[in-house]
Order: C-alpha cells, then structure tokens, then sequence
C-alpha cells in the first residue's frame, strides 16, 4: 500500500511539471483527459469494487457542472461555493435515488440509471434556473495552468481514496458484495449501507470533476453537462484499464484518451466509428482489462487472446 | 441473560413457510440448547435448508417467530443476525471467487462478532489460524474458485468460523466427502462446540449425525416427526419409514 | 383535444412501441443479453424501408416484408459471427459490445445517408377518417394492426411450432436443451435474426408514422427496454400492453406538461416500475 501511495504522487509530480513543456493544444487534451480519469476512477468505486455498473453516473457530472453553474452565474458566488453546491446536490441524488434503485441487480441496475441519466438531463432542459435548453455561461476566466494543476489535484485525491479503499475493510466489504452479496450479508456486511456510501463517493468526485469543467469550458448546457456518451466512455476506460484495482482505471483513461485524440486528428468523425471498432476489438479478446492481458500475455503467450473466445462463445 | 435455568440458545415458536401453495415448514417448534449440538435430518425436500434459510435470515417466516437468547429475531435483516451470532454455511457452496482462500475467510472476520475491532491484518491473521484448524493452509493464497469439492466445504467451514458465532448452521458439510474426511470433519465439528458453540448440523451421513448429535430432530413435509436421543430417534419406526427406510447405516 | 382522442392516440403509438420493445425482450429471454444496439437495427430497417420506397417506388407497406428479411439475415449473421464469440461473457461485456456495435452502425448510416430527418411519405400518409368524433390515422391504425398480427405470429411461433419449443428450450436450459439435440448455436443466430426481423418492421413503421435519422437509435433502444420491463418477458401481448401504457403516458405527458417532458415520463415510469416491481417476475424467461 505504502509502496501504492508513492506511486501515485511520484507519478503526480511528474504530471505536475506537464505545464510547462506542452503546447496550448496539449493542455485542453490534458485537462479533458485528467477530467475523464476522475469519472473513470470514481465509477470505479461503485463498478469495479462493488460490481454494481452504474450507467448513469452522468448525472452527478451533471449536477457538479449546474450546481456550480447556477451558484456562479445566476447568484454570482465564488467557484468554491459553486463546487460546493454541486457536490451537495450530487450526494442529496445518489443517497435519495441509490436507496431504491441500489436494490437492484445486475443489468436491471444498469438499465434504472441508463434511465435515470436520460430523465435527468430532460428534466433539467426543462428548468429555468439552469438556462432551460439554451444553458448558462459563467464567468469567463483563462487560465489553463491553474485548470490542469486542479484537475490533477482532484485525481490524485480520487486515486488516493480508492487506494485507501483497497485497503480498508470498507473495501473488502465492497469486494465480498460484488462477489456475492447473499453471502456477504450472512457474514455481517451491512450491503445497503456499503452500496449508497460507495455510490455517493462516486458522486462526490464525479461531481467535482463536473464542476471544473464547468468554471474551465465557461459555458454549459443539458447536453454537454449530462451528456450520455460519458457514461460508456467512463466505463469503457476502467473496464479498459483494469476495473478494481487503483491504477487500471488511469491506464485505461489515458490510453483510451489518447487513441480517440489521434482517431480524431486523423479522421474527424469516423474517429467515433473506430473508437467503437476498438471497442468491440477489446471486448472480444480483452475482456478482462488490460492488466489482465499483460498477465495473460506473459503466461501463455498469444494463445490469450483465442482463449477469452474460447471461454466465452457459445 | 437472567439467572434461572438456561434459557434456550435458540427456539422456534410455530414457524411456518409458505412458497404460494406450496407448505414447506408447517408450524415447527423446536428448541436448541446451549453448547449442544442438534442433528437435522429428514429426506429431501423436507424443509431443512428452509429451515435454515429462515434463522440465518436468509427468508422471512409466513408465520410464527424466532428468538434467539429470548429474543425476537425472525424480522431482523441476515446482516444484523451474523453480528448477533449466527453464521452458516451454503448447501450450494458460495465462495467469494475472485478473492484468495485467505482473504474469503478474512471477510468473516472483519464483520462478523467483533466487527470494526479488527484491522485487515489482524483479520488476515486469524484466517489463518484458522485456515490452519479447517486443514486449508496449504493453499491460502489460491483464487476460492479454484478449489476442489472437498476444499471449498473447509473453505466455507472456516469462513463460518470466521466470524466467532455463538450459533452455526452447517447445511451438509459433509456431502460428497469420503469417510476419512467425514471422520475429519466430526472431528472438527466437535472441536468448535469444545469452544463454546451451539451447532445445528443438516446431514444424510446417518453415521457421523448418530456419533455427533446430542439430540437429533427429524422434518418431514416441514413438520416434526421425531426429536430427541439418537439412538432412540433412528430407531424409531416413524422415522425408518419416512427416511431411513429398511437397512440402514 | 379531447381526452379519448389522447387515449386513442396513445394506443396507437403504443402497439408500435410494444413492437419495437418484442424484438428486444426476445433476445433478452434466449440469449440472456441487453442488445443496446437494438435501436440502430430499428433505424437500419427504417432506411430499409425509405430507400426502397424512394428509390423504386415500392408501397412502403409492401417493402415492410422485404426489410424485415434482410434484417433477419443481418441479424442472424452479426449474432453468429460476431456477438456469438462473447454471448457467454459476464454482462458488461456483452452491454460493451453492443454498444461498440451500435456506435459502428450509427456512423456508418451517418455516413451512407447523412443527418437529415426523412419521412416516409406515401400518397395516403396524411389520410385519416373519422369515427365516434375521434380522428384515426390510417397510417398509425396500419401499423398498430400490423404491431398486433406479429404479436400473435410470435406468439403462435413460439407456443405451437418446433422452432418456438426449440427457441423455449434453449432458454430455459441450455444444456438440457443441448441434450435434446437442439444447436444452440443456430436457435440464437435465428432468435436474434427474428428479433432483428422485428426491429426492422418496426423501423419501418416509425418512419412512416414520425421521422429518420441515424441517430434515433440510442433513444429507442432506451424506450424498448422501459417497455420490455413495464410489460415483462414473458408474453408477446403483455409487451404489447407495455408499450400501449408507455404511449399513453407519453401522450398525457405531452398534453398537459408539454412534449419536452416526454422522456422523463418514461424513464421515470421506467426507474418506478423497477423499483415497485419485484424482480423475480422479471427474471422468468418465455413461457
């Protein structure tokens, strides 16, 4: 764990000095790919370690991003309080919807909040305090460097927490409920209690990171702030890069990242139609993650790859 | 608990389950005494892991109650009854599969009697010792779900223990074992109950349950055909008829 | 406007929905996956449809059957070619992959027939007629019609063919079913082909009563699976059912609180009814 720990925040350092090498071009790619991290890394808490895929995390990136929207430009309060409001509002939704729907398993779970997602970027299009379909514009303020430096801030605490998480009996607890919830209640774990807890640390973070991106893009709306893509692009990176475990989720980000910037800089939009050749490309013979290849790959060479087939067709 | 005499560890008051028109317990009452162990037979289907299913909370009784140490507990969820003191074992074997043997039992440690006293580590620590008293610890670091039939029983054996019950319900450890490992295994039954444990043990091993039992109680059709000495209960024509039938064991 | 003329409204619009929701549930029951790229096939049957209308003159209608067999053909081979290779993967995998294979066909139609609504307008598109001083679409009233004879179609296939207690089988036990010298392998290829069949009659049908674009597949995907669990798995006409309940709700919805808000009637009747409704109804695969 110590040796976890040191990892990250060496790795951060390095991060840290990025600002002063890359072109403005490379720091918005930065900024966009430090912010899906986090979504990554924060799905990664109620997905990856507790096995429940939530397909509608969107909306506490959603509620960040109006909660700090609305607190700046309609009552003309300080980014913190925007982020605050965000958050609050975020874990108000994870507490008072993960009750009923966290009672639910598997696809029916992901299903709910695939339609919770879709209701409540509806529902807010709808509100005028949030700018109705047109959306709102905060005040204006350049300044990458500071951008990057808190976005990076903001996964490295993400990061940290899921270490700490892997860790703690709160994690084993999370981990024996995606194993086998019936089994984990007989031995004591109190599952509805660990479910909203790790969901509402999803929302946290997730909703923090909606609020960054908020102040940094300057102008918002339904779409952009509850835009559904997210969800799968936030799952795809951590299943990607190796869900339950504190670094796969940032592999899986930054390499996804990475390809998609230069599927677009070569093709415009067919990018979108090779992401998801890749997508399929991954789920076929990767099913398990990337750390899972680079073990699988070193055990038993490229006959990895036919076996993930081999186990899973008909 | 108040002085007097003992109050039973257990008792059952009436409890019926009903699965739409289907009776599977029918108005059971039973007692189960401290430290004792209580042997459970009866034929398949005769309400035994219903039973079960219905103190470790696992299903709610249609009707009746259950008190454990005098207390009502039949409308208490599974998790707050595992911190009361009742642990169990699954018939069909759930293994936490992505975890390690070790880190499977750990989890019995860090929530069952003395949760939130307990570190990972120190939790890692008495799985281990108790890895090593289930026979289990030559393969602590092996993924559960690469255990074999025999190894995944003491696995879940040791995740029951795990959790430092007052009460454990063991539903058919011993099926499918040969008999060494079924003498192993009442060899291991009656060490726990040296440690203070009052034990419910479902089995078909007619054997093992005569030299294990303090009392033995036979279901059929989720009623209670016979209860109390081994020997007179195996005897008893009621019994041989139902389950037992003409040569027995 | 009246309140039976919303009922009416509903009902029509929602056998169109209960259709487009069977083909989904199908799946769902036999193969035991969630195709999330369900809503493009819909599309892609709906384009079936304009094209063969607009560029060969042929009755929409009439090209229904036609659509409906090239779907059946690509569904059959996309299930035995390609998603065959993970459909026993853990469900995540197989959500991914159909998302993947949603986002390839979205952007191959964006491609080939570019972002613009079509409508497919034969002669007799607006024509309606009147009864009990209701008005009734003739469109809308053909494709309810149509909606329900599949249903049954499905239904009497299902129940009282060899394929249908082939297809039964495999569902409710692949092994067993394995024992009974049924391939499993090709009853998925066909169920999923038949749902694809469905889908694209359906698309048909939407195009003919609303619009096209590639991109009405990520919302109609989400709407067949809000009525496949409103109406459960289990009988084609309780999907039917579903869907009817879904189109009248949507139609109340817009009438008194304005369309915007139809989507999250939906999906709320979606999260309320997966809450309210015990799962292990939900779980039983047909009959």
């Amino acid at each position: 764990m110590r040796r976890l720990v040191l990892i990250i925040l060496f790795g951060a350092a390095l991060l840290a000095a990025l600002p002063y090498f890359a072109s403005d071009v490379m720091m918005q790619f930065a900024i966009n790919a430090l912010l899906m991290a986090v979504l990554a890394q924060s799905w990664n808490i109620i997905g990856g370690f507790t096995g429940y895929m939530s397909f509608g995390n969107s909306v506490f990136h959603g509620l960040g991003v109006y909660g700090t929207a609305i607190a700046m430009a309609q009552f003309h309060m300080g980014f913190g309080v925007g982020l605050v409001l965000g958050v609050i509002l975020a874990l108000l939704c994870a507490l008072v919807i993960g009750l009923p729907v966290l009672r639910l398993r598997g696809p029916y779970f992901a299903i709910a909040t695939l339609g919770l997602s879709a209701a409540m970027g509806a529902l807010v299009s709808n509100l005028d305090i949030a700018g109705a379909n047109i959306g709102l514009a905060l005040p204006l303020i350049r300044n990458d460097f500071m951008f990057y430096e808190l976005s990076l801030a903001l996964l490295v605490a993400c990061t940290l927490s899921v270490a700490w998480i892997s860790a703690s009996r709160f994690g084993a607890g999370l981990v024996a409920i995606r194993e086998d919830e019936q089994a984990a209640a007989a031995m004591g774990v109190n599952a509805t209690r660990f479910k909203v807890i790790a969901w509402m640390l999803s929302a946290f973070f997730t909703a923090l990171a909606g609020g960054l991106y908020a102040y940094w893009i300057s102008f918002i709306d339904p779409a952009s702030a509850f835009d559904p893509t997210l969800n799968v692009r936030m799952v795809i990176m951590a299943v990607f890069g190796g869900p339950g475990t504190v670094l796969g989720p940032l592999v899986g980000s930054f390499a996804l990242s990475a390809v998609y910037e230069l599927l677009s800089n070569w093709l415009s939009t067919a990018a979108a139609l090779f992401f998801g050749l890749i997508v399929v490309l991954c789920v076929i013979f990767t099913p398990r993650g990337l750390a899972d290849v680079i073990v699988g790959v070193r055990q038993s060479g490229l006959n990895y790859l036919m076996r993930n087939i081999r186990d899973n067709r008909l | 608990m108040s002085g007097g005499p003992a109050q039973p560890i257990l008792e059952a008051r009436s409890l019926t389950k009903r699965f739409g028109g289907l009776v599977s317990v029918d108005g059971l009452n039973f007692t189960l005494n401290e430290n004792e162990i209580l042997g459970l037979i009866g034929p398949n289907g005769a309400g035994k892991t219903t039973l079960v299913n219905m103190i470790s909370g696992t299903l709610r009784p249609s009707e009746g109650a259950l008190l454990l140490g005098g207390r009502r507990i039949d409308k208490i969820q599974p998790y707050r009854r595992a911190r009361l003191g009742i642990a169990r074992t699954f018939q069909v074997m759930k293994p936490f599969h992505g975890l390690s043997v070790l880190d499977n039992v750990a989890i019995g440690a860090l929530f069952g009697a003395r949760r939130g006293r307990t570190s990972r580590k120190r939790a890692r620590e008495k799985a281990r010792d108790l890895l090593e008293f289930t026979g289990l610890d030559h393969r602590l670091d092996a993924r559960a779900d690469a255990l074999g039939g025999p190894d995944r029983k003491r696995l879940e054996f040791a995740k029951a223990l795990a959790m430092e019950p007052k009460l454990l319900l063991l539903d058919e450890v011993m099926a499918g074992l040969t008999p060494v490992e079924i003498d192993e295994v009442v060899e291991l039954i009656e060490k726990v109950r040296d440690r203070g444990v009052t034990i419910l043990v479902i089995e078909h091993v007619i054997k093992a349950i005569r030299s294990l039992s303090d009392r033995i109680l036979v279901l059929h059709h989720g009623a209670k055909i016979a209860e109390g000495d081994p020997v007179r209960v195996l005897d008893d024509p009621r019994v041989v008829e139902a389950y037992l039938g003409k040569r027995r064991k | 406007m009246l309140l039976p003329q919303i009922l009416l409204n509903g009902v029509l619009t929602g056998g169109l929905y209960g259709l487009m929701a069977f083909g989904m549930a199908l799946v769902w029951g036999v193969l035991k996956i969630l195709n999330l790229a369900h809503g493009s096939l819909i599309m892609l049957g709906g384009y079936m449809v304009y094209y063969l209308f607009t560029l060969f003159g042929l009755d929409p209608f009439a090209a229904l059957p036609i659509a409906a067999l090239f779907m059946f053909v690509f569904g059959y081979l996309l299930q035995r070619f390609l998603i065959n290779l993970i459909v026993r993967a853990t469900m995540l995998s197989t959500l991914l992959i159909a998302f993947g294979i949603d986002v390839i066909i979205t952007y191959l139609a964006q491609l080939f027939f570019s972002a613009d609504f079509r409508t497919i307008n034969p002669a007799y598109s607006g024509a309606n007629f009147s009864v009990l001083g209701l008005t009734v679409p003739v469109v809308g009233l053909a494709a309810f019609i149509i909606a329900v004879i599949l249903a049954a179609a499905i239904w009497f296939v299902l129940n009282h063919t060899p394929l249908g207690r082939a297809i039964r089988a495999t569902a409710q036990n692949l092994t067993a079913a394995r024992l009974y010298g049924i391939a499993p392998v090709r009853i998925y290829a066909m169920t999923f082909g038949i749902g694809a069949a469905l889908a694209g009659v359906a698309g048909g049908l939407f195009g003919l009563t609303t619009h096209l674009t590639p991109y009405i597949g990520a919302e109609l995907t989400a709407k067949s699976f809000v009525i496949a669990i409103i109406g459960g798995l289990t009988n084609p006409f309780n999907v039917i059912f579903g869907g009817i309940a879904v189109g009248i709700a949507e139609q109340l919805g817009s009438f008194y609180l304005g369309a915007t808000y139809s989507d999250v009637i939906s999906f709320g009747l979606l999260v309320l009814v997966l809450v309210l409704r015990p799962v292990r109804s939900l779980r039983a695969t047909l009959p």
